[in-house]
């Protein structure tokens, strides 16, 4: 029944500067890329490219974007994997301390990321692994792992296992459950775990601060240095780089969430992610 | 009411005399029209609730039954269109100062504050002061039968009881008049018709008018002094609710109240309220005639109306063959097939003449009044 | 190992592990799952709870946690974390709360076009955030401009380095944490328990005050809670936008780490942060348990 709720229109003016104050700091971004002048300043005086070319000519940024790829590349395959058949392995199981490896797998995503950058930071000397990507790639593994593990999970939530066990009582390989009855079930949460793990380890800093080095400094790394400096137009470049990749992993949710027709099955997911500030 | 109820200090049959306004509790809706884009969901609707009376609005559900009552109610605005109560136009007037009490499907109870906080609600908002507030609670709470449990949080009580505290909430104000929307549709089968009585109990006692919103036919013939049955926006018919059983004007209505045969016909010659129609195989016969206007005719006989007969009957009657016959208790279902046609006829298990078989050759028959002529709806 | 396993299978225990199946005849072994739930419980246990594990050794050594907690500057620190975190924590569940009630009024499309302007920042990193805020914040910036071309103020304000910028900037990184779960708990309210309170004669501010308000506390309580829990991890917000006073304990566990190279008292102090954070989450699970009290239905 459709019916007549009073539409708060003082709410709606005085959210107004609310969602510019939301959204007029990730808009201004991309326009203050292409300043010319040396010094940041929004509006922009002049447009050029400069800055564009300036970036992707300097060897400095061009590592630390290919570093932040390799790394989030390691996180991106080994959440999905280990994430998805975690979630695949529990559902419709109950054993004792089901809850207990539950908790290990979402705990990561619930310690600080400071404590965990420091945590990693002594192991991986400790264990002599310095100086490349790859403990940073596992470390933003560590704490994509959960996210992985509860979009699949999310996924698998309308699976009956009664189902799974019929086919497999019916004759179907382990091989075949999988590929038939489980992959067309968490496909979506397979990509959206990978899309989180993505997310979350290429705007990661605070850990890949602590396990940089020079031959493995990611582009937040990058920045956060930089900025401490100076707010150079190459700093500006890197972060409409990644507004665009926010924008597109925006799209994907809203998406999904068109799709699904309910805003609130998202809502739980979203309230946990990345938490580094 | 079942348990005890203190007596109203109002006389039943005539509140409104006593408030000294004779339209003290009516509702007059004037050429309603709702349209949502080109979508009409209530077209020219005119009715009127008088003061202590109980009408329903009966219909299928997109029939514009509750956006009719959400607009009483001042929920929804009107397209176009007056809604008068206590005889005062009220389209400019919020829900909040209407003064109607209104009892929504699912109650609507506030969860977070106690049966007792529920009813003082209204009085709160009126601005009463918390003794008188409590008193008055009270008694409302002791009214419907909950004295005592005025403690308890809703999700602490049975649906029946959810009802009764939203029923005391509704009335506590005394509003001029009282919404329901399928209030019982949440009940099961004994509980619903238990409430039906104490509701109905209830209102006479008090003498309040009531809007009463169901898709229910039962409910609504049991409750309502004049049932309005409604259809795509429209009524389609209106009366007593015997009168609306008995004798419908079209189809859809002898459909809708209830089972009922359908014997299309030719209308031969019309007078007095009395039609003789052609009914094919069925032969001659005299039926009961509003005088309703149409294309194609049918004759409605529900089935407690057709009754055997002896083969000797002349008029307004047929032979046939028994189908089959299911007892339901109380009472007996035979179907029957009568010409080409089959139809179903119910009769009281007590006068039940014993030995009737399938396959037996049967005469029924009916009388002229409880046969009506109607309209077939294209 | 394999008792806990599906109760249909047709073979007979036969399903020891490593035994060969039937040839030609597809059997599901029952171990299957844990050959799936292995390698995460492995990877876990290497590079979560050993590194974790290292961590708590560590914070034993040396009298770690009399002497950090004996360090002005931890103390400092501790005092910053706390009140940065509650004034960020307030502001953002009330700016938070009228952005959920006017996304709440709308209808659905209106809907998913304002969650996106919420989720747009919530998809962007804290340093490109960051970086737009002291773009925006700096003298000759966009806010002095406007301040100024306004005439409001005369020469720009000293609005970047700061405490407040640094609260500006978390209220605008946390407050998608914020209006996530308020909106989840005006979305379970019953419509009809609106009509009611307006039909029983309550008026708009009646209406919010004692129906809407206290419906949503449960879910206002978790919004803050969670809000303030992401708060007290900040890190990269007090070094780009706030000054050397604006230090957070995070930052000093850097600090302990990295510039003094006390890795004692820097895993001390991060399991004080552990400590305080666990207790907020279980509260806040808490929360969200009993939050389901008064949802529809």
């Amino acid at each position: 029944m459709k019916r007549a709720s009073p539409r708060h229109p003082s709410a709606l003016i005085a959210s107004v500067p609310v969602f510019l104050f939301l959204v007029v700091p990730t808009a201004i971004v991309v326009p203050v890329a292409f300043n010319r002048s040396r010094y940041i300043t929004f509006p922009p005086d002049q447009l050029s490219t400069e800055a564009i070319s300036g970036f992707f000519g300097d060897p400095a940024w061009m590592s630390a974007l290919l570093a932040s790829l390799q790394a989030s590349g390691i996180a991106v395959v080994v959440a999905v994997l280990l994430g998805g058949s975690a979630a695949v392995a529990l559902h419709g199981r109950t054993f004792p301390g089901r809850a207990v490896v539950t908790g290990v797998i979402i705990a990561p995503m619930i310690v600080p990321a400071v404590v965990m950058a420091l945590a990693f930071y002594q192991f991986f000397i400790s264990v002599g692994m310095v100086g490349t990507v790859l403990p940073i790639g596992l470390a933003h593994a560590v704490i994509s792992v959960p996210y992985a593990f509860l979009t699949v999970r999310a996924g698998l939530a309308g699976l009956n296992p009664a189902l799974v066990r019929s086919a497999s009582s019916l004759g179907a390989g382990a091989f075949s459950v999988m590929r038939f009855v489980y992959l067309p079930v968490i496909r979506p949460g397979l990509v959206a775990g990978a899309l989180f793990a993505f997310s979350v380890s290429i705007d990661e800093t605070v850990i890949a601060l602590f396990l940089q080095s020079p031959s493995a400094t990611t582009l937040p790394v990058k920045m956060f240095t930089d900025i401490q400096y100076n707010l150079t137009p190459k700093i500006a470049v890197s972060s409409a780089m990644l507004v665009t990749v926010a924008t597109l992993g925006l799209l994907v949710q809203v998406c999904f969430t068109i799709r699904r027709r309910s805003i609130a099955r998202l809502l739980p997911l979203t309230a946990a992610a990345d938490q580094t500030g | 009411m079942k348990s005890p109820t203190p007596t109203p200090t109002t006389t039943p049959s005539t509140p409104a005399a006593a408030a000294g306004d004779e339209r003290r509790g009516s509702i007059e809706l004037r050429r309603v029209r709702k349209t949502y884009g080109n979508l009409a969901a209530v077209d020219d609707l005119d009715l009127t609730v008088r003061p202590g009376e109980f009408v329903t609005l009966l219909g299928p559900s997109g029939s514009g039954k509750t956006t009719t009552m959400m607009m009483v109610a001042g929920f929804e605005e009107l397209t176009s269109g007056t809604v008068l109560i206590d005889g005062k136009p009220v389209d400019r007037l919020p829900p909040k100062d209407r003064n109607l009490g209104v009892v929504f499907q699912s109650y609507a109870l506030f969860p977070h504050m106690s049966a007792a906080q529920n009813v003082e609600f209204p009085l709160r908002m009126r601005g009463v002061r918390a003794g008188e507030r409590r008193k008055r609670a009270e008694e409302a709470l002791a009214r419907v039968g909950l004295a005592g449990l005025g403690d308890r949080r809703p999700r602490q009580m049975s649906g029946g009881q959810q009802q009764r505290v939203a029923l005391a909430r509704a009335l506590v104000f005394n509003p001029a008049a009282l919404l329901l929307d399928e209030p019982m549709a949440a009940l099961d089968k004994r509980l619903r018709e238990q409430m039906q009585d104490e509701v109905k109990t209830l209102q006479r006692a008090l003498g309040i008018s009531v809007l009463f919103v169901t898709h229910d036919q039962d409910e609504a013939m049991s409750m309502s002094d004049r049932i309005v049955v409604m259809r795509d926006g429209r009524i389609v018919q209106e009366g007593a609710p015997e009168d609306v059983y008995a004798h419908p004007r079209t189809d859809w209505v002898a459909n809708f109240l209830g089972d009922t045969n359908l014997l299309p016909c030719k209308v031969l010659e019309r007078k007095d309220g009395v039609a003789v129609v052609d009914l094919g195989s069925w032969g001659v016969g005299r039926v009961r005639d509003l005088g309703a206007r149409g294309d194609t005719y049918a004759v409605s006989i529900r089935p407690e109306h057709l009754r055997f007969v002896d083969a000797e009957r002349t008029e307004n009657r047929a032979t046939g063959r028994v189908l089959s016959s299911t007892s339901l208790g109380a009472t007996i279902r035979h179907r029957l097939r009568v010409g080409e046609k089959d139809i179903v006829m119910r009769e009281l298990s007590a006068g039940t003449r014993a030995g009737r078989g399938p396959d037996d050759e049967v005469s029924v028959g009916w009388t002229q009044d409880e046969a009506q002529l109607l309209v077939l709806e294209p | 190992m394999t008792s806990t396993a599906t109760p249909v299978a047709a073979t007979p225990v036969t399903a020891a592990v490593g035994a060969d199946p039937p040839r030609g005849r597809p059997r599901r072994p029952r171990s299957a799952w844990l050959l799936l739930l292995a390698p995460v419980l492995v990877f876990d246990a290497v590079l979560f709870l050993t590194p974790i594990g290292r961590l708590v050794t560590q914070s034993t050594h040396d009298q770690a946690y009399q002497r950090v907690l004996k360090d002005p500057l931890v103390v400092r620190s501790m005092l910053n974390t706390f009140e940065i975190s509650a004034l960020s924590t307030l502001a953002t569940v009330v700016i938070g709360y009228l952005l959920a009630v006017v996304i709440w009024r709308r209808g659905p499309l209106m809907r998913v076009i304002l969650f996106a302007l919420v989720l747009l920042p919530f998809w962007t990193g804290v340093l490109v955030k960051n970086f737009a805020w002291a773009v925006l914040l700096q003298d000759n910036g966009l806010v002095n401009s406007a301040l100024q071309g306004l005439g409001i103020t005369d020469g720009p304000l000293a609005l970047l380095h700061n405490r407040f910028a640094v609260i500006v900037g978390m209220v605008h990184y946390l407050l998608p944490y914020a209006v996530f779960p308020i909106f989840a708990a005006l979305a379970a309210i019953d419509d009809r328990l609106e009509l009611a309170a307006r039909s029983l004669g309550a008026g708009e501010a009646s209406v919010f005050r004692r129906i809407i308000l206290p419906l949503t506390v449960p879910g206002v309580s978790a919004a803050g809670l969670l809000v303030f829990i992401i708060s007290t991890g900040f890190f990269i917000t007090p070094v780009v936008l706030g000054g050397p006073g604006d230090m957070m304990i995070a930052n000093e566990i850097d600090f302990y780490a990295r510039q003094l190279t006390d890795f004692a008292g820097a895993s001390a102090l991060a399991l004080l942060l552990t400590l305080v954070v666990s207790v907020l989450v279980a509260a806040y699970q808490r929360i969200l348990r009993a939050g389901g009290e008064y949802e529809a239905g």
